[in-house]
């Protein structure tokens, strides 16, 4: 739809309230023969809950009552309701369980069917579980795999390869708002960077602008350190309501916004309309502006998502007021743009988000301190609550307890680097997810916020 | 008396065969990895739409346009049904005179199963009076092509594949 009736702008309400207890993960690698999906999913579930809640697997099975599952692909997997061989793996039967799928966005929907479970007092404790499996087929099969979540008539058999998808939109954005093109660079270069810091991340690095500007172009202007892992991997986190949250933990994280929006599969059939405003922006923002709305430099998913996930948790200043944000990072285009969809800065100036420092550490709102999706991991299912996790350690003051120990780092055979640096955001109170499908065929945005009443 | 028993028997074309290197990595010690191979067809209808692909293999570029809303636009990809009323639209010849090229990415590294050769320039065409932006491709490019706002024109395959592949564009200069 392009114009919306009063329905369709109805911010969400929670009944009751819904928190964030516990996050484990998995390290992320391109292949991983060493361990089945059920392996990596009862892993990143058992660190949750033994790490996180230390308490043991039997006590805490004992209260759990409802079971979100996380996988965007049957086909890379190659098994049909794989969540119930998962399920039976941890030990779950008969509980009742759900899979969730909205492609890239289903870390980010898996999370919200979780967030409504709880709401709703359907149930009192969730666990979500994310994977993906993306290593049983070669890279170019794997890529028209993900190409089948095109449009299949009009538009996966013109390259098989969501890059290209991307690449068509960054030409054009690059036409309309002409940034410097060094920095789309800098956010791979930054989210590779910060990935060396965690151990979990598949591709940490350190690049210059050069050497990611000169890197073989996969889909131009698309270099390959600027388009997202294939990944196989876990994420799993755990939901609960007030009682049983503060009886797990002192130092719950509270969900305070949720939003969930879409648009059409196909880029080509996004139809022009007027800009969704969001809580920071005056109508006078652009009552001059020439350019098409949304266009192909804009997911009108994004904004909406960010509409109600805003006017939910009050937020009227998102660069002011959150303090540590993760974005769906797939490629360096789509960060920009969901830079100015998520209302940091207007349309056509999400550049400055990177240039002015903001979304770096030590800025206004560090942004994917975990290396995102570019440096870490894009192991489908796991994404969106892998965004969440890192999320959740920050606004605990733990994400040195996750990424400095050296357990961690010797748990997947790796040696922390030398030059280890902090990324522990001071007194982070308030953070913000943003899960991604297709070209913004479906986002999520979730805002997390410290639970607990400080002393 | 002995009782007697039928024999069951795996089918000789199962062939079997382990992996050892995979992503030009090896595979761990006491790791199998075995290969399922596939070869699937699968019978997809256009259904409501198969007009626009036998449209395409007659040389004809066919859109829809919806008779109740109004200008609302001629959709290109055609659907059969207005997503804003839900009444069944109506067909129309697309008037490509002024197609140009909205924009563009030339694909290196295609996925699986792309049917073009690469280096294989990929676009969005833009045409007055469509309110939408087809996906398609230069069939023909030379130094400096595509740019945005290239004019082009519709290209139909002589043997037609009966997939979006069987149009293409190539520069109205």
């Amino acid at each position: 739809m392009i114009s919306f009736g009063n329905g369709n702008l109805r911010v969400p309400k929670l009944s009751r309230p819904v928190y964030m207890v516990a996050a484990g993960l998995t390290d992320f690698r391109k292949f991983y023969p060493e361990k089945q999906s059920t392996e990596l999913c009862l892993e990143s579930l058992k660190m949750a809950v033994e790490d996180g809640l230390g308490i043991s697997p039997r006590d805490f099975k004992k209260m759990v009552n409802f079971c979100v599952y996380s996988q965007f692909a049957d086909h890379f997997g190659d098994q049909l309701l794989a969540a119930a061989k998962i399920h039976d793996y941890l030990g779950f039967d008969p509980l009742g369980n759900i899979e969730v799928k909205t492609g890239g966005a289903t870390g980010g929907s898996s999370v919200l069917a979780g967030v409504m479970a709880i709401a709703s007092g359907y149930a009192s404790l969730v666990p979500v579980i994310g994977w993906e499996r993306m290593d049983e087929v070669n890279t170019r099969q794997g890529n028209a795999y993900i190409a089948s979540a095109a449009c299949k008539d009009f538009e996966s058999e013109l390259g098989w390869l969501y890059a290209t998808y991307y690449a068509l939109m960054m030409r054009r954005y690059i036409h309309e708002y002409n940034p410097n093109r060094e920095t789309l660079t800098k956010i791979a270069q930054k989210n590779h960077h910060y990935a060396r810091f965690s151990p979990y991340s598949q591709l940490p690095g350190d690049y210059t602008v050069d050497e990611i500007l000169k890197s073989a172009v996969v889909s131009d202007p698309l270099t390959f350190p600027e388009c997202c892992a294939m990944s196989v991997g876990a994420a799993s986190i755990v939901l609960a309501d007030e009682e049983t949250a503060f009886r797990l933990t002192d130092h719950p994280v509270s969900v305070v916004g949720t939003g969930s929006g879409s648009h059409t599969l196909r880029t080509a059939d996004r139809r022009n309309m007027p800009v969704l405003l969001l809580p920071n922006e005056r109508p006078q923002l652009y009552q001059d502006r020439k350019n098409e709305w949304p266009g192909f430099t804009s997911f009108l998913a994004a904004r909406f998502a960010a509409y109600l996930a805003y006017n939910m948790a009050d937020i009227t200043d998102p660069v002011k007021e959150l303090d540590v944000l993760e974005t769906h990072d797939a490629f360096t285009v789509s960060d920009i743009q969901t830079y100015e969809d998520i209302g940091l800065r207007p349309y056509g100036e999400g550049a400055d988000f990177i240039e002015s420092g903001d979304a770096f550490i030590g800025g206004r709102l560090p942004t994917n301190l975990s290396g995102g999706l570019l440096g870490s991991m894009h192991s489908v299912g796991a994404t969106g609550i892998f965004q969440l996790s890192e999320i959740f350690w920050q606004i605990r003051g733990e994400w040195n307890k996750f990424h400095a120990d050296d357990k961690y780092w010797g748990r997947f055979g790796k040696t922390k680097p030398n030059n280890f640096e902090n990324l522990q955001v001071s007194n982070a109170r308030r953070g913000m997810a943003i899960s991604h499908a297709g070209t913004g065929s479906h986002v999520t945005a979730i805002i997390l916020e410290r639970g607990w009443s400080s002393e | 008396m002995s009782k007697q028993r039928q024999q069951v028997t795996i089918s000789a074309d199962s062939k079997t065969k382990l992996a050892d290197v995979l992503f030009r990595q090896n595979i761990p010690q006491g790791i199998i990895l075995r290969e399922n191979p596939r070869n699937i067809t699968h019978f997809h209808s256009y259904g409501g739409i198969s007009k626009f692909f036998d449209g395409l293999a007659a040389g004809t570029l066919w859109g829809t346009v919806c008779g109740s809303c109004g200008n609302a636009g001629i959709w290109l990809p055609p659907r059969v049904h207005c997503p804003d009323c839900w009444q069944e639209m109506s067909w129309v010849k697309i008037d490509t005179s002024q197609a140009t090229v909205y924009t563009h990415s030339t694909t290196n590294y295609p996925g699986a199963g792309f049917k073009a050769t690469v280096p294989c320039p990929l676009i969005s065409v833009e045409i007055p009076g469509i309110c939408t932006k087809l996906m398609s491709y230069l069939s023909e490019f030379g130094d400096g092509e595509p740019y945005i706002g290239m004019p082009i024109r519709p290209v139909f395959s002589q043997n037609p594949t009966y997939t979006i592949l069987d149009l293409s564009w190539v520069s109205r200069d």
